[in-house]
């Protein structure tokens, strides 16, 4: 079970080299700019004297031109174009940092093929060489090879900046000290960037961080798109977490011989007090633990729309908390699970997710749907101290509305775990509900329960293996724009969700009666959806208005 | 509940099946004028040939764009594709459609280019220098436009023209459009793990429905 950083270690070197071998070989490409084609109605340039070489600056693919064979005629079909040529050498044009090899492997063409000029495949590689990112114009051109039937397909690109804002995360949340005495707001932020070329190689290297009060994660990612000039995807990520987590609401008895502080009142007789050698009053129990690790993974896709991904985690986890932590359930006072164990711990888990996904467009969709669904298993065989299974599915279908361009999105989530799961792998009430501030990297920002706006024990839940959400939002279109500014749009958005552990349904927290016992509450938002140049962005106003306390519940008492 | 898993499967049938009503993959109508008397005005002769209204007119301006005389040469095909609406003054809903495809593609080897044009009557393949696909492919001569059955006697009428110069299909875009909005290798899952989602989307708007799109309206003619 320990032996899981080696293999963490030996994981990230078998993604990790070859990455560094194409980096060096990238120096003996030595591609440079070349000239833009020539204008057209001239009659075509001849055709390089060196062909089948990469020619410095231009470079071809390796072509070498027939030398014996009689020149094959020039097919016509009559209804259409009908031109058909024998291929001779591709050639790229205009790279400057992007290897031509990288080009390449989006052309599916070769030398020696038959290249019919009404073939769609011709369109398409113009399409599939836009869509890297990595190029802000893309055309494709003909010129003479070296006899009579034979061309060269010539690539022109024009460069553009692929360094990506992925995501930006900035609020304020209720946060707690070192001792779990409730503070006052504090900010969060974080941001993930992404370099979408890596030194022209075609390989994405990303990094995040996220930070708060005594908190800190970090991501570091590579990504090829094209691994081992396969249509597979592999991934290697690295993380770092420095991290803690609030448990109770406002009331809590905590067992920590490391910690002495005023003594805490009896909760049976409130006017006698504990030993202070036996306990501390506070208003949250503190749990505190770092993570390092990684993942591998790779993807594939299943036809146009569909990919799969299979991924590996490897993580050690090094907890440390309270001996032990009571707090109110209801009208009863349980015992505290910090979903932790104390001390250093492994999680090895294997994921394998499936995505069907036909929206027309990513961040301001108006028709299609996307699904996704992802298991997750942690068994100890694979070397995991928590054994666990987790499943969820999430299903979003886009319905444009015949007026004004005005679409109605549609979502459902439901997932659910089976096992001990550890903290940061269990749902969390502030990623349901727009009103708190969502994770970010796994970190947890605010202490503060769900805003309970029907009054349900949903209240008592931070934490659950089992949890749903549908939610519609309305989306009316304000701007639309072709430069830095592809549009902007208005949402408004209505939710319910729900989040539980077992015991919320076998035995509900004494106190709640009735529809009182079904976890639930309701969440909304409002905002703008601008989608930049940059990268798309949301505006919304839950982070502010869930600061405003719900029918007097400033600290999450949860009493019914 | 007793049984949380079942509850939490047969909710999400049911977020799953709703969607499907819907056939969300309708591809768009090719794009009309959407106020056809409020395109620039152009000149058109018209010319009754028995009940067969003919229109002639030029679109050579849409080839203006040095970019794009530069891929009329490029050994691969270009489409120039005019529609050409018939309209009855004053209102947005045409009552007739005539199209005009050509598709040129210049010859290597035999320095002439290749041009075959599709029309409501005829289609013809042919071979010409530059400035003969100009006139074939950017010229309407003699374009059997309507019957004139179709047309109100007295009630003026007028053609909104739409040119587009490589126009791709709206199914090509749709599907481009999703092509190029995956994000590369997402395996993101929580919020939490919306780290490096969706990059590509940064790119998806600059599939165009077409290299270039030329519009106008001709003046009346009264059946």
């Amino acid at each position: 079970v320990r032996r899981g950083p080696l293999l963490l270690l030996a994981s990230f070197a078998f993604v990790l080299l070859p990455a560094l071998a194409r980096a060096q070989a990238r120096r003996t490409w030595g591609a440079t700019p070349d000239a833009p084609p020539p204008v057209s109605q001239a009659p075509p340039e001849p055709p390089p004297a060196t062909l089948g070489t990469p020619v410095p600056g231009s470079t071809s693919a390796p072509s070498s031109p027939p030398v014996a064979e009689a020149a094959p005629p020039i097919v016509r079909t009559p209804g259409a174009i009908g031109l058909k040529y024998t291929l001779e050498g591709i050639q790229v044009r205009g790279n400057r940092s992007t290897l031509p090899r990288v080009v390449l492997r989006y052309v599916p063409f070769k030398e020696g093929d038959v290249l019919d000029v009404d073939d769609p495949e011709l369109e398409l590689t113009r399409f599939r060489l836009l869509g890297t990112g990595f190029f802000r114009d893309v055309q494709l051109s003909l010129r003479r090879g070296t006899k009579r039937g034979y061309v060269i397909l010539v690539v022109d690109v024009v460069e553009r900046n692929t360094v990506i804002v992925d995501d930006i995360w900035l609020g304020i949340a209720a946060n707690a000290d070192t001792l779990g005495n409730a503070q006052p707001l504090g900010p969060y932020g974080g941001a993930s960037v992404t370099e979408t070329n890596l030194a022209g190689t075609g390989i994405a290297l990303g990094g995040a961080f996220a930070v708060a009060d005594q908190q800190l994660a970090l991501r570091a990612r590579l990504t090829d798109p094209n691994f081992l000039r396969s249509s597979w995807i592999v991934e290697a990520e690295v993380l770092y977490s420095s991290a803690r987590d609030l448990f109770g609401n406002s009331d809590v008895l905590v067992i920590d011989p490391t910690q002495t502080s005023a003594p805490c009142p009896s909760a049976s007789n409130p006017g006698s007090q504990l030993s202070s050698s036996y306990g501390r009053c506070s208003d949250y129990a503190v749990a505190q633990y770092k993570r390092f690790g990684g993942r591998l993974g790779a993807g594939h896709d299943l036809g146009i729309s569909s990919q799969i991904f299979l991924d590996y985690r490897l993580e050690k986890i090094d907890a440390s908390m309270p001996l032990a932590a009571s707090d109110h359930r209801g009208l009863d006072v349980e015992p505290i699970d910090f979903m932790l164990p104390r001390g250093s711990s492994i999680l090895s888990m294997l994921r394998a997710t499936f995505v069907n996904d036909t929206r027309d467009e990513p961040f301001l969709p108006t028709r299609g749907h996307r699904l996704e669904g992802t298991f997750d298993g942690s068994m100890t065989p694979i070397g995991s101290d928590y054994p666990y299974a987790k499943l969820v599915l999430r299903g979003s279908q886009y319905f444009p509305l015949p007026w004004a361009g005005h679409v109605l999105h549609l979502r459902g989530f439901a997932g659910a775990i089976f096992g001990n799961a550890p903290l940061f792998e269990r749902f969390y009430v502030g990623d349901l509900s727009d009103l708190l501030p969502d994770r970010a990297l796994d970190l947890a920002f605010d202490r503060r329960p769900a805003p309970n706006y029907l009054s349900t024990d949903i209240v008592e839940i931070r934490y659950g293996n089992y949890a749903a959400k549908v939610d519609a939002e309305y989306r009316v279109p304000l701007y639309r724009g072709t430069r830095s500014v592809y549009g902007v749009d208005f949402f408004g958005s209505v939710g319910l969700y729900g989040l539980a552990n077992e015991q919320d349904f076998s035995t509900p927290a004494r106190g709640y009666t009735g529809f009182a016992t079904w976890p639930i509450d309701l969440t909304f938002n409002a905002g703008l959806r601008v989608e930049t140049q940059v990268g798309g962005f949301v505006f919304g106003i839950s982070n502010l208005v869930g600061l405003i306390p719900v029918r007097g519940q400033q600290s999450g008492a949860a009493l019914p | 509940v007793r049984h949380p898993g079942l509850a939490l499967a047969v909710a999400l049938a049911l977020v799953a099946g709703a969607p499907r009503a819907v056939d969300a993959q309708q591809p768009a109508q090719a794009q009309q004028p959407a106020h056809p008397a409020a395109l620039p005005p152009r000149q058109a002769n018209y010319a009754w040939d028995g009940d067969l209204l003919r229109a002639s007119f030029s679109y050579k301006d849409v080839l203006a764009d040095a970019a794009l005389m530069k891929k009329i040469s490029s050994g691969l095909p270009m489409v120039i594709a005019m529609r050409a609406y018939v309209y009855p003054e004053g209102q947005d809903a045409p009552v007739a459609l005539a199209t005009r495809v050509c598709r040129v593609a210049y010859d290597l080897w035999d320095e002439v280019y290749r041009v075959h044009v599709s029309e409501p009557e005829r289609d013809r393949d042919t071979a010409a220098v530059l400035d003969g696909v100009l006139r074939i492919c950017t010229e309407a001569r003699d374009l059997a436009v309507v019957q004139r059955g179709l047309l109100v006697v007295g009630q003026p009428y007028f053609l909104g023209v739409v040119v587009d110069v490589n126009p791709v299909s709206p199914q090509m875009i749709d599907q481009m459009r999703r092509w190029l909005s995956r994000p590369t290798g997402s395996t993101a899952i929580g919020p939490a793990d919306a780290l490096f989602g969706n990059f590509v989307q940064l790119f998806a708007r600059q599939i165009a429905t077409s290299d270039k799109t030329l519009t106008f309206r001709t003046q009346s003619v009264v059946p």
